[in-house]
């Protein structure tokens, strides 16, 4: 006897139907949230220390980047709409509208798809390079729940960061807005107050909470569940990580566009 | 030497472990007939190739796959009867012990954590008791220094030897390994088979080691299976297989010291 040949590499994956991406991501997230009622509850240290490290990582670590994606997105937009409604002699409220639209859309928008970018994918590979190891059946083999130990707390921290973060954005795009209504348009710091004042609504901001909320949602489970769902090869981490990045970008967008059309479809809601 | 694939004699039925002729997966076999028994305080070694089904045999005994016949016994229960109940699977996965290759560990945690997981998952101890009884393991396996460090900070043979000491929280009566020396050196290695052989003697548990590195062949294991091509194609000491005439165990036992 011979000692027999490996058996040829693993084909690529044809990959899966959305109808079976949409069950599988919906099972996660049921047996998610009943492992962060779980997390609400237990006095047990391990998985809420495991939350804290993930909040780490997932929040502080997303700071520069945010700070400074905000303050850049807070004067490209003072400069785009104060041009655009120069024409019309608007240009004055151009502070008071980029502030409207930074509470209700740019904040959690952008903040969204950089923690997408930043940690959508991360989240995913690491859960593949643990399912491509076998880290993920070893934590079954010994009763140990992936979801529970893995996921939620990644799902947690990502709801505690997201509008943590879109709060932090809000604020130095209205910086951005700031610098660039006051150093490069003229206006004064007075009437950039006065603006701010008349438009930024408490109502606005919750508005962006709750959508980057629903954001956070979305990003995690998309994450985890390909992450989780990924092939036991090598190169299906970094498939899964893109795919992670090209599926939490359509459905934040689309959710987004869901809840701009509910707020502008049913009278006084906006 | 006989090629059968049963290699069960009658002192084998008091084996702490037992697999009685078994084929699986389910979704389509990749190991056939494969029998062994690991008693109590023993340690056998399961070597072959890679690809020689090691992994699957192992996924089978800890509950992960559905074996399309054969028979697994735990302490006399059946864990192939159990993969429908998770309760009944989750009793018996906690009397086995499992270090599998790359250690596993939560990487968000501290390695104490890590040790504590099975306690707080598995027994009714306080977070207090489990973190005490976390700590005397990790000194047992001389990690106590570490045992603030998260998992991700800790070397190779240092998270080999916590994932060990978490394989022991819950005095399981079989402990399994898959490659445990895989990836270390010379010395770190040696040093891992020291600490198993201690860790036995103290303990008494049963020890199943997979493994395709054939100096695990001459250290500390009692009873050697072959395995190829998802059988089990011999069995015996080191002695006895170092007389085998099959030329897969020849070449393998050629290889010593290397890996085969």
């Amino acid at each position: 006897m011979t000692i027999p040949a490996p058996p040829p590499t693993a084909q690529p994956s044809t990959g899966r139907t959305y109808p079976a991406r949409f069950i599988s991501r919906g099972r996660l997230a049921a047996r998610s949230f009943y492992w962060l009622g779980w997390l609400a509850f237990s006095r047990r240290s391990v998985v809420n220390s495991g939350v804290e490290r993930e909040i780490y990582v997932l929040g502080i670590g997303a700071l520069r980047l945010v700070a400074a994606s905000s303050l850049l997105v807070g004067l490209i937009a003072i400069f785009q709409v104060a041009a655009q409604l120069a024409p019309y002699g608007a240009e004055p409220i151009s502070p008071r509208v980029v502030t409207w639209f930074a509470a209700r859309e740019l904040g959690p928008v952008v903040v969204a798809l950089l923690v997408v970018a930043r940690s959508s994918a991360a989240i995913a590979g690491e859960l593949a390079s643990m399912n491509a190891t076998g880290e993920i059946d070893a934590l079954r083999a010994m009763g140990l729940d992936p979801v529970k130990y893995l996921v939620a707390p990644k799902l947690l921290a990502v709801i505690v960061v997201l509008p943590a973060l879109t709060i932090i954005a809000d604020a130095l795009i209205l910086g951005g807005v700031w610098i660039g209504s006051t150093v490069f348009l003229g206006y004064s710091t007075d009437r950039f107050a006065s603006g701010i004042r008349e438009a930024f609504l408490t109502r606005d901001l919750g508005v962006g909470i709750g959508k980057s909320i629903v954001f956070a949602f979305i990003i995690a489970i998309i994450a985890a569940d390909e992450g989780l769902s990924a092939e036991r090869r090598s190169s299906a981490i970094g498939e899964a990580a893109t795919r992670a990045v090209v599926f939490s970008l359509i459905v934040v967008l689309g959710a987004d566009t869901f809840v701009n059309a509910i707020f502008y479809f049913i009278p006084g809601l906006i | 030497m006989q090629y059968s694939t049963s290699y069960l004699d009658s002192s084998d039925r008091a084996a702490v472990l037992r697999v009685e002729n078994l084929t699986g997966p389910m979704q389509g076999a990749v190991i056939h007939d494969v029998s062994l028994a690991v008693p109590s305080g023993a340690t056998h070694l399961v070597m072959g190739p890679i690809h020689s089904g090691k992994s699957m045999l192992l996924r089978h005994i800890v509950g992960l796959e559905q074996p399309l016949s054969g028979r697994i016994y735990l302490e006399g229960a059946r864990v192939d009867d159990a993969i429908d109940s998770d309760t009944q699977l989750r009793r018996l996965r906690a009397r086995l012990g499992v270090v599998f290759e790359g250690s596993a560990l939560i990487s968000r945690i501290s390695a104490i954590e890590n040790v504590e997981l099975p306690l707080l998952e598995h027994s009714d101890c306080s977070a207090a008791e489990a973190r005490e009884t976390a700590r005397e393991l990790l000194a047992e396996v001389g990690m106590s220094e570490v045992a603030d460090w998260s998992a991700d900070d800790l070397v190779r043979s240092a998270r080999r030897r916590v994932a060990i000491a978490r394989a022991l929280a819950l005095r399981p009566a079989v402990l399994l390994l898959d490659e445990p020396t895989q990836g270390l050196d010379g010395h770190a290695a040696h040093e891992i088979d020291d600490l198993l052989g201690e860790l036995q003697q103290k303990h008494g548990f049963g020890v199943l080691v997979f493994s395709h590195e054939v100096r695990h062949a001459f250290g500390m294991a009692s009873d050697i299976y072959v395995m190829a091509d998802g059988v089990i194609v011999a069995r015996g000491d080191r002695t006895a297989l170092g007389e085998s005439d099959n030329e897969l165990v020849r070449q393998l036992l050629h290889r010593r010291g290397t890996t085969a």
